[in-house]
């Protein structure tokens, strides 16, 4: 749920970007570390790994500053993904805002795809939040490799959801990565601004909160 | 509460000491001694941990040298706080999966708790039921040795009393001879007192044979052995011979008072009625021991009979007033008594579409009522 103090002036959200071992959270979240270029960015905090897999958590802090002086934080986590952790994950999990469920495109990692989709359910559960009322979006990463099931197949597949229509992204390659999470941003919005009248008070419309937090080195780069 | 995410404050992430050592550290390295605080001084410049501003520094030669010195402190801040971060989730998930432990150790230990009441309550259970078949066996083999008990001497009575009959007739016929030879004998006192002898001992065989038939009698009525299975009974009949062979049970000790009025026979299985009345005389009889008395009552209307036996005898503890009727379910000593008196007793009234009815105070005595109607069954 989101944080905020008054006496700070400052709302703090979390994001939370779960999945599967292996199918590219902390890849995701250096990626947005390297690509973005929002108007405040911290560092990224790799806290722990064994082996290149995440013990606890990464985490990478953003933020905007309105001109009504609201200080706007985002902190994106990535949680473990393999089975063990699953306490972590659940703390982890606990008070988020929004979520991005990285899913491996690989076909023989489908099944793993919906155990820790399930897996997000229970927690979720757990921690008291509502699966359908939460902002997520889910993301097909490692587009890049060959043998992935189809993009097609697995919009069908997804359809009904209210989490259609898929992100597609290959994070090692940093494709995807930003609209992914301008897609949770854009959904992020409509709640916090039902509950602090962003655009109304502190004139943060919704292409400004998404324009600004995910501003890119792109067009520099380019 | 805090969560391991909150933002740290400085004290959060360096002790006093190690503060101290710090500003001792930068104020070497500067021109100007250096000082880190929570708190914004005049010339401070803010320290600076993921977004957030953790403590202020002041002091330094110039602003350059506090810009610089206050990025190494937010450069080491940010290992101080992977470490702490990386230890209060630890902590939190440990702390969780601890709860978690002890809460499946505590569902644990109550369903094992449930499963060994269960299982002890099994084994009570079989011993109980081990216990109910070995004594329905018992019973079994009892009743089926009564059976055949009951019908040898019933089977004897029959034989008995044909000689019981002419040895009673003959004896009456003699004591009439004694009388007849009494005047032709010589009038000595030795011959009268021979006379004299020989009529008592006439007149006591003739008790004797009287008292033979009499249980003769009963025993045949009781046995029915030589009745329909369904038969128009006098109860009267039935509960006198019921009454005698009670007395007879108990050695004649017992205070029976009867009190019948007149009766109309009723349909019934004479056999049964009559276990029946002896059931509830010999309850009535074990009730009362040897100074008690016992009231046997019969009244008729139109609508039936009622045979009301009443004693003054120890009666029934409310305790067990529910199960006296119970199969099975007996307060004398195994194998003394069966536990089927009474129940056999209201299957009989049953069949015979009258009631059982018993009314007892502990210590004052038990009054049993059996109803039969007049007209049975149409």
């Amino acid at each position: 749920m989101p944080d905020f103090s008054p006496e700070d002036n400052k709302l703090a959200l979390k994001v939370v970007f779960y999945g599967p071992a292996l199918s590219g959270k902390t890849t995701n979240l250096m990626q947005l570390h390297s690509l973005l270029n929002p108007e405040r960015k911290g560092e990224l905090m790799v806290l722990e790994t064994r082996d290149d897999r995440t013990l606890f958590f990464d985490m990478l802090p953003i933020g905007l500053r309105s001109r009504s002086g609201l200080d706007l934080r985002l902190k994106l986590y990535t949680v473990p993904g393999q089975v063990q952790h699953d306490s972590t994950r659940k703390a982890v999990l606990s008070r988020a805002d929004g979520v991005v469920f990285v899913a491996d495109s690989q076909v023989a990692q489908q099944d793993n795809n919906a155990i820790a989709f399930g897996n997000l359910e229970d927690n979720l559960d757990k921690v008291g939040l509502d699966i359908d009322a939460l902002p997520m979006v889910v993301q097909f990463n490692k587009r890049d490799l060959p043998a992935v099931v189809d993009e097609a197949e697995l919009q069908a597949r997804w359809a009904g959801t209210p989490w259609a229509p898929l992100a597609m992204a290959s994070a090692l390659q940093g494709t995807g990565v930003i609209e992914t999470f301008r897609t949770l941003l854009d959904r992020l919005y409509t709640g916090i601004d039902a509950e602090f009248d962003l655009a109304g008070k502190h004139g943060i419309d919704r292409a400004t909160f998404i324009g600004r937090l995910s501003a890119s080195h792109g067009v520099d780069d380019a | 509460m805090r969560n391991f995410e909150d933002d740290p404050t400085l004290s959060d992430l360096l002790t006093p000491d190690q503060l101290q050592r710090l500003s001792n550290g930068l104020s070497a390295l500067c021109r100007a001694p250096v000082v880190i605080s929570e708190n914004r001084a005049g010339d401070a410049v803010p320290v600076e941990f993921n977004l957030e501003t953790v403590g202020w520094l002041s002091g330094g030669a110039s602003a350059v040298e506090r810009g610089a010195a206050a990025e190494l402190v937010s450069f080491l801040m940010l290992f101080v706080a992977k470490y702490r971060l990386a230890a209060n989730i630890h902590h939190d998930t440990t702390e969780a999966s601890y709860a978690e432990l002890q809460r499946q150790n505590e569902a644990l230990r109550a369903s094992e708790a449930k499963y060994r009441e269960l299982s002890d309550q099994l084994q009570q259970k079989v011993d109980e039921q081990v216990a109910v078949i070995r004594q329905t066996q018992q019973e079994l083999y009892e009743s089926a040795r009564l059976r055949s008990v009951g019908h040898l001497a019933a089977g004897v009575a029959h034989e008995i009393n044909n000689p019981v009959g002419f040895i009673s007739s003959n004896l009456r016929v003699a004591r009439d001879y004694v009388q007849n030879l009494e005047p032709l004998l010589p009038e000595t006192a030795e011959n009268w007192e021979l006379l004299e002898d020989f009529h008592d001992l006439l007149n006591e065989s003739i008790d004797g044979t009287d008292r033979i038939a009499s249980i003769v009698a009963d025993l045949k009525t009781f046995s029915s052995i030589d009745q329909a299975d369904n038969a128009l009974c006098d109860l009267n009949s039935l509960l006198r011979s019921a009454c005698h062979l009670v007395q007879t049970e108990h050695d004649h000790r017992l205070n029976i008072t009867e009190n019948l009025a007149e009766l109309p026979r009723i349909p019934g299985h004479p056999s049964r009625l009559s276990q029946t009345l002896f059931n509830l005389l010999d309850n009535a009889a074990r009730a009362v021991g040897e100074d008690g008395r016992i009231l046997v009552r019969t009244l008729a209307d139109n609508t039936g009979i009622q045979v009301i036996i009443q004693d003054n005898g120890c009666g029934i503890p409310e305790t067990i007033r529910s199960q006296v009727f119970d199969a099975f379910f007996t307060t004398r000593p195994v194998g003394s008594g069966t536990g089927l008196g009474l129940t056999v007793a209201r299957d009989t009234v049953r069949a015979h579409g009258g009631q059982l009815t018993l009314d007892s105070q502990e210590g004052a005595g038990t009054r049993v009522v059996l109803s039969l109607p007049v007209q049975q069954g149409s």
